[in-house]
């Protein structure tokens, strides 16, 4: 798995991102992006170099919370979503119809949508399991949760 | 050579009567992140009441509030960062961090390290050394969760720092210590006089190693969470005499370093350190220090 694994992240998302090879390190299936003033200290073995983009796994990619705030700021399919509904996200829920306040790009029942709060911070992303562009009931499910910003407290138990 | 009597007849002796402290919750706001967010009314809107603290730029103790302050999507987006507020001290102490090659020694579990990276505006190379694995995973949480982006992080002892063959212009030693008792409620069970001796000794072997490491005009900032001058002002007192090395006047929370200690006295220059005793905040003490004979 290489570079390849993130841009392939990003098109499930609507957008193709780019990454410049030379500047992409690898560690022990962990992917980082550094610049040229970091990339000469990852020849000797690191731990962790400039900005952590996620990690392969049994052949699955698993993206960082860095690269989704990267895919944020592109024209990726997104939603954003009321106060409510973003701290229920956070806490693992999933995103209800009633909660989205807007919504952004081409997000097709299956694919992936990041998720936003009012302050266009990027909570994390899920996949969408309803229409979105559809008048729906408030209570239906639109985003099933995959990864969120409470991962962060949750790893660390 | 322990106990709670023994210790605070030390402490008694050194001009500091004990009492009981509780320590304030801190977070320290990431301007780097936070820039243009309104963080403050932010928070207020959930029900936490930051109060600013004087002697801090970015600290800010959390007077109350009704959320967990760990818990947040502001902390979890890496807006702010929970540190206790002396804690906060010793990264302010160097002089301009952009674009430098910096060396934080004893790095994990990052509080200080997303520090130096906030004032270095993820610019230059921070480089984070720890000598604990386990420690290196909740270092690298912090550094993502705070969406730092100019950090290399080894798996290595400070005292094998020659290693990376890099000269540093600011280096951070806020070494392993014995801690004090206001962040640990058992501190006097479970240390001795051996342990103080331990540590002292490990933290001048750091000292002498990083020194090495340093161009002829950096910083080095100093810093533990000890009481026991042997891990202090003692330290100081060798690593001017040793390691040429000046002490740097500072500005910052805290009484003047102690220069007469249990009847030995030190080098004047000791009292440009700053010796925090608990109360406001835990305890502390702060050192910054320069090659002699290099410019300020």
């Amino acid at each position: 798995m290489n570079a390849r694994a993130m841009v392939n992240f990003g098109l499930q998302f609507g957008v193709e991102i780019s990454l410049n090879p030379d500047l992409l390190v690898q560690k022990n299936g962990r992917f980082f992006l550094v610049n040229s003033a970091l990339k000469p200290f990852t020849r000797r073995d690191f731990y962790y170099a400039g900005t952590f983009l996620g990690k392969a796994k049994g052949g699955k990619f698993f993206p960082s919370f860095n690269l989704l705030g990267m895919l944020a700021k592109t024209e990726a399919n997104k939603i954003v979503v009321d106060k409510r509904t973003a701290w229920l996200f956070i806490c693992g829920r999933d995103v209800f119809s009633k909660g989205i306040l807007h919504m952004y790009g081409a997000a097709k029942k299956g694919g992936n949508v990041l998720v936003l709060n009012e302050f266009g911070e990027c909570l994390g992303f899920g996949k969408i399991v309803g229409n979105l562009g559809r008048k729906t009931g408030d209570s239906e499910i639109m985003v099933k949760n995959v990864l969120d910003i409470g991962d962060f407290l949750r790893r660390e138990r | 050579m322990s106990g709670k009597e023994f210790f605070l007849n030390r402490y008694e002796h050194l001009g500091w009567e004990y009492r009981e402290v509780k320590l304030r919750q801190a977070i320290r706001i990431n301007q780097t992140n936070a820039k243009g967010k309104n963080l403050v009314e932010r928070l207020k809107s959930l029900g936490v009441c930051p109060e600013k603290i004087p002697f801090l730029d970015e600290g800010y103790w959390v007077q109350r509030s009704h959320v967990s302050v760990g818990a947040t999507a502001e902390y979890l987006l890496g807006l702010y960062s929970i540190q206790e507020a002396a804690a906060q001290i010793p990264v302010s102490l160097f002089t301009s961090l952009k674009g430098k090659r910096v060396l934080d020694a004893a790095a994990a579990p990052g509080g200080k390290t997303v520090q130096l990276a906030d004032l270095m505006v993820n610019s230059g190379v921070l480089f984070a050394l720890d000598v604990d694995k386990r420690r290196l995973t909740a270092l690298s949480n912090h550094l993502e969760r705070c969406r730092v982006s100019n950090t290399v992080v080894y798996l290595l002892d400070a005292r094998q720092v020659s290693q990376l063959n890099v000269k540093f212009d600011r280096i951070l030693l806020d070494v392993p210590c014995s801690g004090n008792f206001a962040s640990d409620k058992d501190w006097f069970k479970n240390r001795t006089m051996a342990d103080v001796e331990r540590n002292a000794k490990l933290q001048k072997e750091i000292l002498s190693k990083a020194v090495d490491c340093l161009k002829d005009d950096g910083e080095i900032v100093y810093s533990t969470c000890s009481l026991e001058p042997e891990e202090n002002e003692l330290n100081m007192d060798w690593a001017i005499s040793r390691l040429n090395l000046g002490i740097e006047e500072v500005n910052c929370h805290g009484q003047r370093g102690l220069t007469d200690i249990f009847g030995k006295k030190l080098d004047p220059s000791i009292q440009l350190c700053r010796r925090i005793w608990p109360g406001e905040t835990q305890g502390f003490f702060v050192c910054k220090l320069r090659k002699r004979g290099s410019s300020a």
